[in-house]
């Protein structure tokens, strides 16, 4: 399990004068189930770019348990991300003309030669996540379903926390439901740290701390599960 | 890996099979360029083999060596029968056999020469026998008559107007083996029957006595060469003469409406291969030196101001090089369209990576490493551009097969199309060049910041 730390973390993109994002001082201990909302634009995005390394960071510092993504490259935030950070993003990103299996383990195979052991866990999470027939192709599956797989693909590796971008928004409140349920429960039953940026009063509802933030900086930070 | 870059493929099925045909035309222009080329180069060599020396009459050398040797009909000048007379008498010699030309039947060429060439050519008959009567004819392998069929001769051909000569019909009564040059599509008959034919005297003169050489029958001034001691005759239409300036007055041939004049010819009459001073004159005589020293003896004594003798091999080394310039020609536009395809392809493919920035992002953003996604953007370029040049190989090859197989048809020689030491070094060019090429949209694919390319 990860825990985060942010210290005067500063993100500007060129031609704007007002940072997009501006936090002093941020602390997630492991085990955290963190909920982070916001109006669009107001940095959540780049919050999770800042966060898993997919941006570089000019200003401050993002530790995971100690190790600053500041002082990675660009390769080792990439390597870092591939093997500590489990991503779920609300597009999906799955890959059409593979099976579900081949998707799980696809960023694996991409890297190096898939373990069986990874194999066996990688159909242990399709059955976990409710995927009936792993060597469907993916273009034929349900969006629930869909979201489901990327939930078993952002599990694979036993990462220390999961980051979840807006994993609900382009699904119906149905299968918006079962993957909430999937998130909270698999971070608890895999040890994993789970931050979420979402809109969706359901699924915030199932997290236990709550940052928003307004124009790029936190506005509200509090402890304990919300009534919906 | 190779599975998603498969299966990215199918997705864009259309799209990567008109890349392919692309890169798969412009290989099929090099190779069928350069396997045409060396086709018809050893296929003409190996048609030459057989053909060591030719003597004849002074003139185009090209032209006595593409007469004699493919039996290509052109008008050539006749030489001596004196040549003829003293090639077969010279003890440096193995084989001289004259050549004439002039008349063909169902399109294939009737050629007059002697059973010594025939031997040559095809030292077993496939069928039957060479011929011993004057009216015998011995087919080659790819003409289309049986032992038995007659054969009516033509001067000329029928796409010049020939007119059917009415003397003589021969009868085939032998098939040489394959000889995979123009020979094969050659009906050989006795050169004396030709010379009958086209009224020359001395042909005569030995039909119808058939007796000891060098009878001169009084009022046929035969023998070209006792006319024209020094020099060639000129050129009848087809090689022989349809006009024999050597007839006198008394000359009982009958001369037609277009002033042709026709010998007589007793189809019956026994062969005569001997040849001396009173021989007609002929256009081509084929030798067969004993030792490659005599062969550029012969040649040096033979070039002289009345005879033309050349290796017909060095006459094509000289056409080859035409060839060779031909084919280095062809070989620059190739590649031009090459580059330009290349170009286009580039085009394409950075086209293509633009559209798909979102994917290589999520890819990296999952943990894809950056060089799976150099990789997977090369590798599936690079597998376009070997199925592109695998099946432009393939193409080309059916293609020069095809113009091969065409131009055998026509010429019955047979042109050989092979690959060669040189080809595999044209290929590792082609699949390195694609390698090379295909780096550049990868490379390009580098430059996005994966969370740039999940937000486009």
């Amino acid at each position: 399990m990860l825990s985060l730390e942010i210290n005067g973390l500063e993100m500007r993109y060129p031609g704007l004068a007002a940072p997009v994002l501006a936090i002093d001082r941020l602390q997630v201990p492991a085990g955290t189930r963190l909920c982070i909302t916001g109006a669009s634009g107001s940095g959540k995005s780049t919050f999770v770019n800042a966060i898993t390394g997919l941006e570089r960071i000019r200003h401050g510092s993002v530790s995971w348990n100690g190790t600053d993504l500041t002082r990675l490259s660009a390769g080792g935030r990439d390597a870092f991300r591939a093997r500590h950070i489990g991503l779920v993003m609300q597009d999906f990103h799955l890959f059409p003309g593979l099976s579900a299996f081949e998707n799980v383990v696809l960023p694996v195979r991409l890297a190096r030669r898939l373990t069986s052991t990874e194999a066996q866990r990688a159909r242990f999470l399709l059955d976990v996540t409710g995927i009936a027939r792993p060597q469907q192709r993916i273009e034929t599956l349900s969006r629930g379903e869909m979201q489901r797989v990327a939930v078993a693909r952002a599990l694979l590796l036993k990462p220390g926390v999961i980051v979840a971008d807006e994993p609900t928004a382009s699904l119906d409140s149905q299968a918006g439901e079962q993957v909430s349920e999937l998130l909270v429960r698999l971070s608890r039953e895999e040890r994993a740290t789970l931050i979420v940026v979402t809109h969706d009063p359901a699924l915030a509802a199932r997290l236990d701390r709550h940052i928003r933030l307004v124009a790029g900086a936190i506005v509200e930070d509090k402890e304990g599960v919300q009534a919906p | 890996m190779i599975r998603f870059i498969l299966a990215d493929l199918r997705r864009f099925g259309g799209g990567a099979l008109s890349v392919v045909i692309l890169i798969a035309l412009s290989v099929a222009l090099s190779v069928a360029v350069t396997l045409q080329e060396r086709a018809v180069r050893l296929g003409s060599a190996r048609a030459a083999e057989k053909f060591d020396l030719l003597v004849g009459a002074p003139g185009s050398e090209t032209q006595l060596a593409l007469s004699a040797v493919f039996l290509q009909p052109a008008p050539l000048p006749l030489m001596s029968g004196k040549v003829l007379a003293k090639l077969a008498a010279d003890p440096r010699v193995a084989l001289a056999a004259p050549v004439g030309f002039g008349d063909s039947s169902f399109g294939f060429p009737i050629v007059g020469t002697t059973t010594a060439l025939i031997s040559a050519l095809s030292p077993q008959l496939a069928d039957g026998l060479p011929f011993s009567r004057l009216a015998d004819a011995v087919v080659g392998a790819d003409v289309p008559l049986k032992t038995g069929a007659e054969v009516k001769p033509m001067h000329g051909s029928v796409e010049t107007g020939g007119e059917t000569h009415t003397q003589i019909i021969y009868r085939v009564v032998g098939r040489m083996a394959p000889t995979r040059t123009a020979w094969d599509r050659a009906i050989l008959v006795p050169i004396r029957a030709v010379w009958g034919l086209h009224g020359m005297a001395g042909a005569e003169a030995h039909a119808h006595e058939g007796e000891t050489h060098g009878d001169e029958e009084p009022g046929h001034a035969h023998g070209q060469g006792d006319e024209h001691p020094a020099g060639s005759e000129p050129a009848g239409e087809h090689g022989l003469p349809a006009h024999p300036e050597a007839h006198g007055p008394q000359d009982d041939d009958e001369a037609d409406e277009h002033g042709h004049v026709h010998g007589h010819v007793d189809a019956d009459a026994p062969l005569d291969e001997h040849f001396d001073a009173q021989t007609p004159g002929v256009p081509a005589v084929l030798v067969k030196p004993k030792t490659i020293a005599d062969a550029y003896r012969l040649r040096q004594e033979y070039r002289s101001e009345t005879t033309l003798a050349v290796f017909p091999a060095e006459v094509l080394t000289r056409l080859y090089a035409t060839l060779g310039d031909a084919r280095s020609l062809l070989l620059a536009i190739a590649v031009g369209t090459q580059g330009i395809v290349i170009a286009a392809i580039l085009l394409v493919a950075t086209m293509h990576i633009g559209a798909r920035k979102r994917q290589i992002g999520a890819l990296r953003a999952l943990g894809a490493p950056m060089r799976a996604v150099v990789i997977l953007v090369w590798g599936e370029l690079f597998v376009l551009f070997l199925a592109g040049i695998g099946l432009g190989g393939l193409i080309g090859l059916v293609t020069a097969q095809l113009i091969s197989a065409r131009l055998t048809a026509a010429t019955a020689v047979h042109l050989p199309v092979e690959f060669a030491q040189e080809d595999w070094r044209l290929a590792i060019g082609f699949v390195v060049a694609a390698a090379v090429v295909s780096l550049v949209p990868a490379l390009g694919a580098l430059r996005l910041s994966p969370a740039a390319a999940l937000r486009s």
